[in-house]
């Protein structure tokens, strides 16, 4: 009886200390809502958009911390290469759903061979591959603005004025996707007592979740997980550990890709120099928030991350303007929050790997004295 | 084994190759002009209507009084529209419909309607929408900022 009873607030503790991250946030929106004083259909309205638009990007992140590389700070380039693939459908005057399945299958091929670059080089870096993801997206952020800044428009061929800059050459800061802004979330769209339910998005977000969870049973993906639990243990037992490295960096980036034309469509406009580097970034939070760490993510992970993350982001400015009579100290907290979120999950991630580490040399240590006393 | 995977990766290749390219036939769009405007053609003189509505999918789209220009939207080759055209004060309307297959290069095309009625040849009531150039004074400024994490809507 005394030993459950001791148990039970030990469980109690270690979930809070496992769960910390969701916990806070979910404080934070308990706070916040009274405050902010948002109708719960209009909230409601708002985590459903931003789910819809979301998830799927987030999705992308899983194949990766599944082969233990960490969280895929890559999944940028597969944002980039979405707008490169949209700038050519809006050129094109490729409209509606159409041009939606055009951007994403051209985005294909990019993001793979971006995802095929990267994993190499992450290859080359193993033990370090978030750092150098991140990396990575600076450096190929700058080679994105060297096509599309200078090259579209003179060795490209770019039509038409509205995606052109004045000068002839290079892409506007803002393109415009009216023509096929929401043209996936309007299919099928139903009303849900009073909340906007994007079914076909949905849909396509349940059938990556299903993906995924097959996947995860394939050989393949029995790789990835053995391969993210030990890379010697796995490569003794004949797997090919770079190549399955590179093949969940690929898929990462591919998906990622395809998200990116998802998130995009939802919005109507794209911010042509500044939409890729901010959602790495974001999703990333997103899935921390959600409670995942950087060696064990799941679905679940994703849709809760998604909740509270975009939850807080809507609450936030409002909130911050109530309590301080001032809009922008919202929105720093919800800037600062995005990258604290990170910042102590990593550290978290650490401390947990250091103790666990400690625990283990500590066990050792007694089983080698035991054995000694014998 | 080497000779199936080939195959299986050159037909995925090829089919997404055939999907783009039939989006890309399905998915261009087009703006139509509808013009209630003067026209000579082979020294026919051809008047302008009294009034003119034009319906695409059963919804009215243009009500176009004389020297008047509608507009819609049209996402395909193939292009269905309805008019109901009153000649002159006091006549009964007439319904026509027409269907146009538009030309793939290009963006914006203008039917003339009273030509179109009369039922001249196409280069007499199709000619190509070219917008007019307006000269931007000031370059647009690029801003490229890595770090931003600020923006209204994520």
């Amino acid at each position: 009886m005394n030993g459950k009873n001791t148990s039970s607030p030990k469980k109690a503790l270690a979930f809070v200390g496992n769960n910390a991250v969701p916990i806070m946030f979910i404080i934070i929106i308990a706070v916040c809502i009274p405050i902010s004083g948002f109708s719960p259909t209009f909230l409601l309205n708002e985590i459903m958009t931003r789910l819809s638009r979301n998830a799927f990007l987030i999705l992308s992140l899983l194949i990766p911390i599944m082969a233990g590389m960490g969280l895929n700070f890559g999944m940028t380039l597969g944002a980039m290469a979405a707008e490169i693939a949209l700038i050519f459908a809006t050129d094109w005057q490729i409209w509606g759903i159409p041009g939606i399945v055009l951007a994403m299958i051209i985005s294909v091929p990019i993001s793979a061979l971006l995802g095929l670059a990267c994993g190499r080089i992450l290859n080359a870096a193993k033990g370090r591959e978030m750092i150098t993801s991140y990396i990575i997206s600076f450096f190929m952020n700058g080679v994105y603005q060297l096509v599309v800044l200078y090259m579209m428009g003179s060795i490209i061929p770019i039509i038409h004025n509205n995606v052109k800059l004045p000068r002839g050459y290079g892409v506007r800061a803002s393109v415009d996707l009216t023509r096929i802004r929401k043209s996936l979330d309007g299919v099928l769209a139903v009303n849900i007592a009073g909340v906007r339910v994007p079914l076909l998005t949905i849909l396509i977000i349940v059938g990556m979740c299903l993906i995924i969870v097959w996947f995860r049973r394939t050989k393949l993906g029995q790789d990835m997980r053995a391969v993210g639990q030990d890379m010697e243990v796995a490569r003794a037992a004949g797997i090919d550990v770079e190549k399955t490295r590179i093949i969940s960096i690929v898929i990462s980036t591919v998906l990622a890709g395809i998200g990116m034309v998802i998130y995009l469509q939802n919005m109507g406009d794209m911010a042509t120099y500044s939409s890729h580097s901010q959602i790495g970034m974001f999703c990333i939070a997103a899935l921390l928030v959600g409670g995942a760490s950087v060696d064990r993510a799941s679905i679940g992970n994703v849709f809760l991350g998604v909740i509270l993350f975009h939850t807080m982001f809507i609450l936030a400015p409002r909130a911050g303007a109530v309590i301080t009579g001032n809009e922008v100290i919202g929105e720093y907290f919800r800037v600062f929050v995005s990258y604290g979120v990170i910042t102590l999950a990593l550290i978290m991630y650490e401390t947990k790997k250091r103790r666990a580490k400690a625990h283990m040399g500590a066990q050792l240590e007694l089983e080698q004295r035991e054995e000694e006393k014998r | 084994m080497k000779k199936r995977r080939f195959l299986i990766r050159a037909g995925v290749i090829i089919l997404l190759i055939a999907i783009g390219g039939c989006m890309m036939v399905i998915g261009r769009g087009h703006t139509v002009y509808f013009d209630n405007k003067k026209l000579e053609y082979e020294g026919q003189q051809l008047d302008t209507y009294r009034r003119i509505n034009v319906f695409v999918n059963g919804e009215q789209v243009a009500k176009l009084s004389a020297k008047e220009r509608g507009m819609a939207s049209c996402v395909g080759q193939s292009f269905h529209f309805d008019i109901e055209a009153t000649k002159e004060k006091g006549d009964d309307p007439e319904q026509y419909s027409f269907d146009l297959s538009l030309p793939y290069g290009i963006d914006g095309v203008i039917v003339n309607l009273p030509a179109i009625i009369a039922g001249l040849p196409q280069e007499a009531w199709m000619s190509e929408f070219v917008p007019m150039v307006v000269e931007e004074e000031e370059e647009e400024e690029i801003v490229l900022d890595d770090f931003d994490m600020s923006s209204d809507d994520i």
